[in-house]
């Protein structure tokens, strides 16, 4: 009789086990640290598209390396020609306490400035819909997560979060996230203002598998308030490359590609 | 000059081009922009007419390239600002341990943004006084450039062999001319002899840390804006202004510190052996000098961007026959907004000389038609009490910019 309670408890804990979902945080932690290997480089060419149809188009070349938890990362702007060889260098710290390194080289002055870790990550980069906090890697702890439900679409299961910025000072009040179970992608954002309402939507395309790492080849976000869209496309994405971290220095910066 | 010099290039592009075609990259870009100034005050003169074709070109193989830059200008205000102007053009290597660029270039230093504290080597064409972009007002110098390239660390030599000067605008179509005394001219000439001894010379160690980047500097140089004084030219029969220039060494460095939204800059430089012209302005004596700078940039968000920035110069040992006062500030500020998706820009930038309550204001709107043009809008506002900028006050202006990139 002892035995078969004590069977019967286990088998019920194995279900509960076997349905326990993850927390939303986890989610994010499983998204955060999809594998991409130590080192990376794309090429991104971005379309801006504003209401009236005109579009302006910006071409940008990045490498990145992992240095334990963080993540050095450079880019220099290919196009237009007005900025071309204008780099960005950063180093993303993992704790969240940390303010990011930032440098921005300016060919024009042959000058490089310390930019602030802190307040460039909401402005908008190089006039398109993203924020550099859309392109770069944004703390999970900076925002609190809620897993709002699953939902099956297009023939995949996705995890519904909503995160909640935990300062003031963001440009968005929550948004809500899109997961795809089978590969912890970002498929899906939407983005709230601070008065509640839609402000800005970002849709991925192009999932697929590079060089055994799942790689997003397609990002479009486009501000619902304004009618102005971007469209990010990551071209030729390479993962575990031979990279001296030689590079992601000031002084290469300054030189350029 | 310039035939010699793209003759020598096409030659190495196509040297390098028969060795080895797969490996070299060969880029042309450039721009073509025209500027028209009018001024503000009768009898509203036009301030400036000018056109230039920029032609940039690279030549990349393997860790070496070379580079030169051209305007080829027409100027409709000043005959001698018309025709091709080399600016730039040098070698380039890059070693594991040891960078070298050789030839003409801007060298840049410090981390003031439109002031000279360290930044003394490239120095300034003041033709058109402070009224064009910082990026033209910078005088390229034949140099050699030695750099021992780190992660978080370089250092760098930079030889001169012939130093290069201010270019103070002289002649008389120039409507920035520097006024003088009647029945006196200006004799800028007596720049220091092409000789070894009068050579320039300068070293400077980088770091680039957590929260921290700083730099020391150490230059032998010359005072490259003129002392000007007064003398008599027995063969003109005239009294004669003269610029004097005198070596001088130079021993400072640099900081910026990250603090939130904010970055904190700093600059330092003692000058030793400054030559400070008498008020009696027939002579000057040797001094040394301090000079610092402290300026504040803030990232505010939402494409808000703000720099202000204090300098402060004071002469030692100081005596009251000196021309100048004993401590002398300047105070800059840089306001700028972008809008419409960054294609329109808004900025002004400010300079006021605290001690002749002088200001120069220079608003603008920049818009960005298309990828490759863009509109400018603007103006230059000079005024004050006394100094260069009340010198300049008839001059105050507006004008218009289009820029094409190609």
């Amino acid at each position: 009789m002892k035995i078969a309670k004590t069977a019967a408890m286990l088998v019920v804990a194995l279900c509960t086990m076997s349905v326990a979902q993850p927390s939303a945080r986890d989610i994010m932690i499983k998204v955060k640290d999809r594998p991409d290997g130590d080192t990376r480089s794309s090429s991104m060419e971005m379309k801006l598209v504003n209401k009236s149809g005109n579009t302006r188009v910006r071409k940008i070349t990045s490498y990145a390396m992992d240095v334990g938890a963080d993540t050095k990362t450079i880019m220099f702007f290919l196009y237009p020609n007005d900025v071309k060889g204008t780099g960005f260098l950063t180093v993303n710290y993992d704790d969240v306490n940390k303010e990011d390194d930032k440098w921005l080289y300016l060919p024009a002055l042959k000058k490089t400035r310390r930019i602030s870790g802190k307040s460039s990550k909401t402005d908008y980069f190089m006039g398109s819909d993203f924020t550099y906090d859309d392109i770069g890697k944004r703390n999970v702890d900076e925002d609190t997560h809620k897993l709002v439900r699953e939902e099956n679409a297009n023939g995949h299961d996705y995890w519904v979060i909503e995160s909640t910025p935990k300062k003031s000072g963001e440009i968005f009040s929550k948004k809500l996230i899109w997961i795809r179970k089978d590969c912890d992608v970002v498929e899906k954002v939407e983005f709230y203002d601070k008065l509640g309402k839609l402000h800005r939507q970002m849709v991925s395309s192009d999932i697929k598998k590079v060089d055994g790492f799942w790689t997003v080849g397609k990002m479009e976000m486009k501000n619902v308030q304004t009618g102005h869209s971007t469209e990010l496309l990551f071209l030729d994405p390479k993962y575990n490359i031979q990279l001296d971290s030689k590079i992601f220095t000031v002084n290469k910066l300054e030189r350029g590609l | 000059m310039i035939k010699k010099l793209s003759l020598a290039l096409s030659f190495v592009v196509f040297a390098l081009s028969a060795h080895a075609q797969d490996e070299l990259s060969l880029q042309l870009n450039g721009f073509v922009d025209s500027y028209h100034a009018l001024q503000l005050q009768s009898p509203h003169k036009i301030m400036s007419s000018r056109t230039r074709l920029r032609l940039e070109m690279r030549a990349d193989y393997g860790e070496a390239s070379l580079f030169s830059s051209v305007n080829l200008a027409y100027n409709g205000i000043i005959e001698k600002q018309t025709g091709a102007f080399l600016r730039e053009a040098y070698f380039d290597y890059a070693g594991k341990y040891l960078e070298v660029k050789a030839g003409r270039q801007i060298v840049t230093w410090g981390v003031a943004d439109g002031l000279r504290i360290t930044d003394l080597i490239s120095p300034m064409d003041y033709t058109e006084f402070m009224a064009n972009d910082y990026d033209d007002i910078r005088v390229p110098v034949n140099a050699i450039n030695l750099k021992f390239p780190g992660e978080s660390f370089s250092a760098e030599v930079v030889f001169v062999p012939v130093p290069d000067y201010f270019v103070i605008p002289t002649s008389d179509d120039n409507p920035w001319q520097m006024p003088v005394p009647d029945g006196m001219r200006m004799d800028l000439s007596g720049t220091p002899a092409k000789h070894i001894k009068n050579s320039e010379v300068g070293g400077r160690f980088r770091f680039f840390l957590e929260n921290l980047d700083f730099s020391l500097t150490a230059l032998r140089t010359f005072n490259k804006s003129p002392v000007t004084i007064a003398s008599f030219d027995p063969e003109a029969k005239s009294a004669v202004i003269k610029g004097v220039y005198e070596p001088m060494n130079v021993v400072g460095g640099d900081v910026s510190i990250p603090a939130g939204e904010l970055v904190i800059r700093g600059e330092v430089a003692v000058y030793f052996g400054e030559p400070i012209a008498l008020k009696n302005s027939m002579d000057y004596w040797f001094r040394k000098s301090f000079n610092g700078l402290i300026g504040i940039d803030w990232y505010a968000g939402n494409n808000w961007t703000v720099m202000a920035q204090y300098m402060h110069k004071v002469i030692m040992d100081y005596r009251d026959v000196l021309g100048t006062e004993q401590n002398t500030s300047m105070i800059t500020a840089r306001i700028s907004k972008e809008v419409l998706n960054n294609t329109l820009k808004f900025s002004v930038y400010g300079m006021f000389d605290v001690d002749n309550v002088g200001f120069y204001v220079r608003p603008a709107a920049d818009y960005l038609l298309s990828d490759q043009i863009t509109l400018s809008l603007g103006a230059d506002w000079l005024g004050g009490r006394r100094g260069t900028f009340k010198t300049y006050k008839k001059n105050t202006q507006i004008w218009v910019k289009g820029k094409y990139f190609f």
